[in-house]
């Protein structure tokens, strides 16, 4: 109770502070700075902004993980960060990359780019879209602070048990996993709600299901996965925090409990999680081959179909990241033909790329360079996938390094290349700059060739018998020059990395020039309006006429789109800084839970977060208009 | 905006009421029966026992189609979304759980 | 306005909860969620099913369950899906003063039940029957406290939305809100036929 009672004094004084009459301009001032505007904005394009922003800040963070397994691997019987150290490395390299990395970036790019895409003012839910945003946050930072305070989690990113339970991880490191993970899982709830209503109830005039660009139908379906992946990643974490918290036994043996359950739970979840950070990329490869191809994309509804039948056979697979567990013969083969049967939408999608570019007038922006480093990169790590999905073979690749040079070929060949090609192509349409061509091109040479040294030869690491997650090997048993070649290699990314930080740097601090609104030639609705659009999108929802509708439009002459209603009054939401406040009573409830022994600051959390909630149920908000005088007044700005 | 369709609903929804009612209570009474069913064939030992598990499942389920097509109004025009995803989740459920459950 | 241009396409409906572009995305977020909650209570079911027989030499299920007391739970939660959904059919009639009383019905019942349930638990600890004792108890209180939860927090929204409906009335603000509530309480009930189904009465058989 005693920190209960000096939070709520702590905050009242915050408040008397703010409120009252100490200086009444101070709260105007804040209300007009541009730090309050963004941190209160519910505009899709700032917060997908904020989202990518905040991706590459973790996957900087998750990059120097990378590196400092790297330099521990280096040489054999290496001391540099032994034991529980090296675990946490490793253990906050796979959490933040897949949870705080790929999907803050790819949610900042479907942010932006979805609505423009089919055409809408904003996402169906604005105000949620933001919260969404402030819990991933919250999330995150909790998950990061676990360095400065006990400690970071150190049972992988799997955090399997009974390794995770308080008897061998004893220490708060898999607490702050298991709640950090739980805030921004429920955040990442959030979106995916709304990119499905968006979706399906936000398409302008004309934008049929099968007119809708390939980005578009990826984010659906991946939000599918999200849907329906996010609940058993809840209900694995909220058992594990039970059972390490309150002392349930769930996963306690020798109480009854199962660690083949953890194991379901999180791989109901955790394969489903692939097809989210993969999907999304198939869908900016699709985009990018076909504008610098200059073709409408081959096979289109064929590549609906296999998006959709991938995402649906996502769920049907889990059990082949369990072979080795025992089963039994049934469970694996059935799951093992699931497996391999996801092979077939997967071809499907990279035929199709090739027939695309096939006879197409080939553009290698580096967008394109990006898009075509992804297909045989990501084909080697499908391969590696079927050779896994093999039962009697996967007991000999089970845990080895053949298993992380796979994933590395799926996750950094197929999501991180497919990050950088749309981070260049839709950079002009988020940021109204354009990114440098040269150091693009100089990224990408650099990072695809680092990118195939480190993780080409750890395939042969796995087969020559090296475990993976191990800190150590022995030196003699021919595992010396492969690992010292995999870290030469991170050379090269590292090189790649920098340069991108360089280029973003100069095209948001040192370019003065403004980017065109269409600057690829390109074919979707995104690039009929000026970079970066106004707040408002479109001044007139376009009316459709076909897929590609801007192509549509430059075949029969146009130089604008068909508007499907006249000039008017636009209606905006009004911004909002509930989903702060949210964010920052479930942020204070995930600390007071962590700290353990004395629930009440976890309480206070939590009754923050109810209050806001209540605040939000009970406020009118109309919104407001923008008339069509201020746009006129823009449009003759921008021409 | 609001205004206007304030005035403009009340009398589109005359027809909404009367038949309605009665197939909620309709339904509402099958609920009951089967609930009623689902108990008296566990307390009274009427049925081989291998048999409860899967009548017990079956009761349940058409409760389930009751709730959402009468109840939760999946039966009216322009919800093929809705079914669609709830129909998808609970296949995905299904799996999940079995598999939970068996292995 | 903006939403106008989609409102007018899709009129087939007379129901107030969908008449304006927010209504519509409210209800359909709704859904999606509700899709989201039917594999989150399907793994907590996953996981009872799977440890209910982990007792650890305490009660089993056989032992602990009365039958008696999960009838009339039952029948209270049934009854107040009824009554909710005649609180919708008198919302969009805009019969104010019959949508409260329904829904006033509906709290009144899910409190009674929530009482029912508490007594319930308080009852299995004495009888040694807890969280901490075994898996068995873990997973039973997981599930069957989620769903409480799940009722407890019905009753606090529905009660919460009683009282913006009676300052504010009902208009397209209110009852897309009104309307989705009762959405959820259906779903609670959902969940509750196969709790009775596959945990008190499947218990019961062993």
């Amino acid at each position: 109770m005693g920190t209960l009672t000096i939070m709520v004094v702590v905050a009242l004084f915050l408040a008397a502070i703010v409120l009252g009459g100490y200086n009444k301009n101070f709260l105007e001032r804040v209300k007009g700075s541009t730090v309050w505007d963004w941190m209160t904005t519910v505009d899709h394009k700032k917060i997908g902004i904020m989202y990518f922003m905040s991706g590459i800040v973790f996957f900087l963070i998750g990059g120097l993980e990378a590196i400092l397994i790297r330099l521990q691997l280096m040489v054999p019987a290496n001391d540099l960060f032994v034991g529980d150290i090296y675990n946490q490395i490793l253990t906050m390299h796979g959490t933040t990359m897949i949870f705080l990395a790929a999907m803050p970036l790819l949610f900042g790019l479907m942010n932006v780019i979805v609505p423009l895409q089919i055409g809408a003012r904003d996402v169906a839910f604005p105000f949620l879209n933001s919260l969404g945003f402030w819990f991933f946050t919250a999330g995150g930072i909790i998950l990061n602070l676990s360095w400065f305070f006990g400690g970071a989690p150190d049972a992988g990113w799997t955090s399997y048990v009974s390794l995770a339970l308080n008897e061998y991880s004893p220490g708060p490191g898999v607490d702050y996993y298991v709640l950090g993970l739980q805030i921004s899982g429920i955040g990442s709830l959030i979106s995916g709600i709304n990119f499905l209503a968006t979706i399906i109830n936000m398409r302008t005039p004309g934008m049929t299901l099968l007119r809708m660009p390939l980005f578009t139908w990826t984010t659906f379906v991946a939000s599918a996965l999200l849907l329906f992946a996010m609940p058993a990643l809840t209900v694995g974490l909220l058992l594990l925090m039970f059972d390490r918290l309150f002392g349930a036994n769930f996963f306690d043996y020798t109480m009854g409990g199962s660690s083949v359950l953890w194991e379901h739970l999180f791989w109901i979840f955790g394969h489903p999680e692939v097809y989210i950070v993969i999907l999304p990329a198939f869908g900016i490869l699709s985009e990018i081959i076909s504008t610098f191809s200059k073709k409408r994309l081959f096979g289109y509804t064929s590549m609906v179909f296999a998006t959709v039948l991938i995402g649906f056979l996502g769920f049907m697979v889990w059990v082949h990241h369990m072979f080795t567990v025992g089963l039994g013969p049934v469970s694996n083969s059935i799951f093992a033909v699931a497996t391999m049967a996801i092979g077939v939408p997967t071809g499907i999608k990279v035929f199709n790329w090739l027939f695309t570019m096939w006879g197409g007038e080939i553009r290698f922006t580096t967008a394109m360079l990006w898009a075509v480093g992804f297909i045989p990169t990501f084909v080697v790590g499908g391969m590696t996938g079927v050779m896994l999905a093999v039962p009697p073979a996967d007991f000999q690749y089970h845990d080895s390094y053949f298993v992380v040079a796979h994933f590395h070929y799926v996750l950094v060949g197929g999501t991180v290349f497919g990050i950088f090609a749309a981070a260049f192509y839709w950079w002009p349409k988020m940021f109204g700059k354009m990114l440098h061509e040269g150091l693009g091109k100089f990224q990408f040479w650099t990072f695809f060739i680092g990118f195939h040294l480190t993780f080409f030869p750890q395939h042969f690491l796995g087969l020559f018998g090296m475990p993976r997650r191990v800190f150590t090997y022995q030196a003699n048993v021919g595992l010396e020059s492969i690992n010292m070649l995999s870290t030469i290699g991170v050379i090269g990314m590292t090189l790649g990395t920098l340069a991108f930080g360089i280029n973003i740097y100069r095209s948001l601090f040192i370019d003065k020039t403004k980017a065109p609104a269409d600057p690829w030639n390109g074919r979707t609705l995104e690039w009929a309006i000026s970079s970066p659009p106004p707040e408002y999108n479109f001044a007139q929802l376009p009316l459709v006429r076909g897929y590609d509708a801007l192509w549509v439009e430059k075949e029969a002459g146009k130089k604008e789109l068909t508007p499907a209603e006249p000039l008017g009054s636009i209606h905006m939401p009004s911004s909002s800084y509930l989903p702060l406040v949210m964010a920052i009573g479930v942020f204070i409830s995930g600390m007071g839970f962590i700290a353990r022994g004395d629930y009440s600051m976890g309480i206070f959390g939590l009754i923050i977060l109810g209050i806001a909630m209540f605040m939000r149920s009970f406020e009118v908000d109309h919104g407001y208009h923008i008339e069509p005088e201020e746009i006129e007044k823009d449009k003759g700005v921008d021409a | 905006m609001t205004e206007e369709q304030q005035n403009s609903s009340p009398q589109q929804e005359e027809s909404h009421k009367p038949d309605s009612t009665m197939k909620h209570i309709v339904s509402f009474a099958a609920m009951i029966v089967l609930t009623v069913a689902a108990f008296y064939i566990v307390m009274e030992d009427v049925v081989e026992p291998n048999m409860i598990l899967p009548l017990l499942l079956f009761f349940a389920s058409i409760q389930v189609v009751l709730q959402l097509f009468t109840f939760m109004h999946l039966n009216q025009k322009g919800t093929a979304y809705y079914t669609i995803f709830i129909f998808t989740g609970v296949i995905i459920a299904v799996v999940s759980a079995v598999g939970i459950i068996l292995m | 306005m903006a939403s106008d241009a989609h409102t007018n396409t899709n009129h087939a409906s007379n129901h107030l909860e969908t008449a304006t572009l927010e209504g519509k995305n409210k209800v359909l977020g709704f859904w999606l969620f509700l899709a989201a909650e039917v594999v989150l209570f399907a793994c907590l079911f996953g996981t009872y099913l799977a440890l209910k027989s982990q007792t650890m030499s305490g009660p089993t299920s056989m032992e602990l369950f009365d039958l008696n007391l999960v009838i009339v739970a039952t029948a209270l939660l049934l009854t107040s899906s009824l009554t909710s959904v005649f609180a919708m059919s008198a919302m969009n009639q805009r019969k104010l003063k019959l949508m409260q009383f329904w829904l006033g019905v509906t709290v009144f019942l899910g409190l009674a039940f929530l009482i029912l349930e508490i007594y319930e638990f308080v009852h299995y600890i004495h009888l040694g029957h807890t969280f901490m004792s075994s898996a068995f108890g873990s997973a039973f209180y997981a599930l069957v406290g989620t769903h409480g939860a799940h009722v407890t927090f019905g009753i606090i929204w529905i009660s919460s939305l009683m009282i913006q409906a009676q300052k504010r009335g009902i208009n397209t603000d209110t009852a897309p809100k009104l309307f989705v509530s009762s959405l959820y309480w259906h779903f609670i009930d959902v969940v509750w036929v196969f709790i009775f189904s596959l945990v008190y009465l499947l218990g019961k058989v062993g």
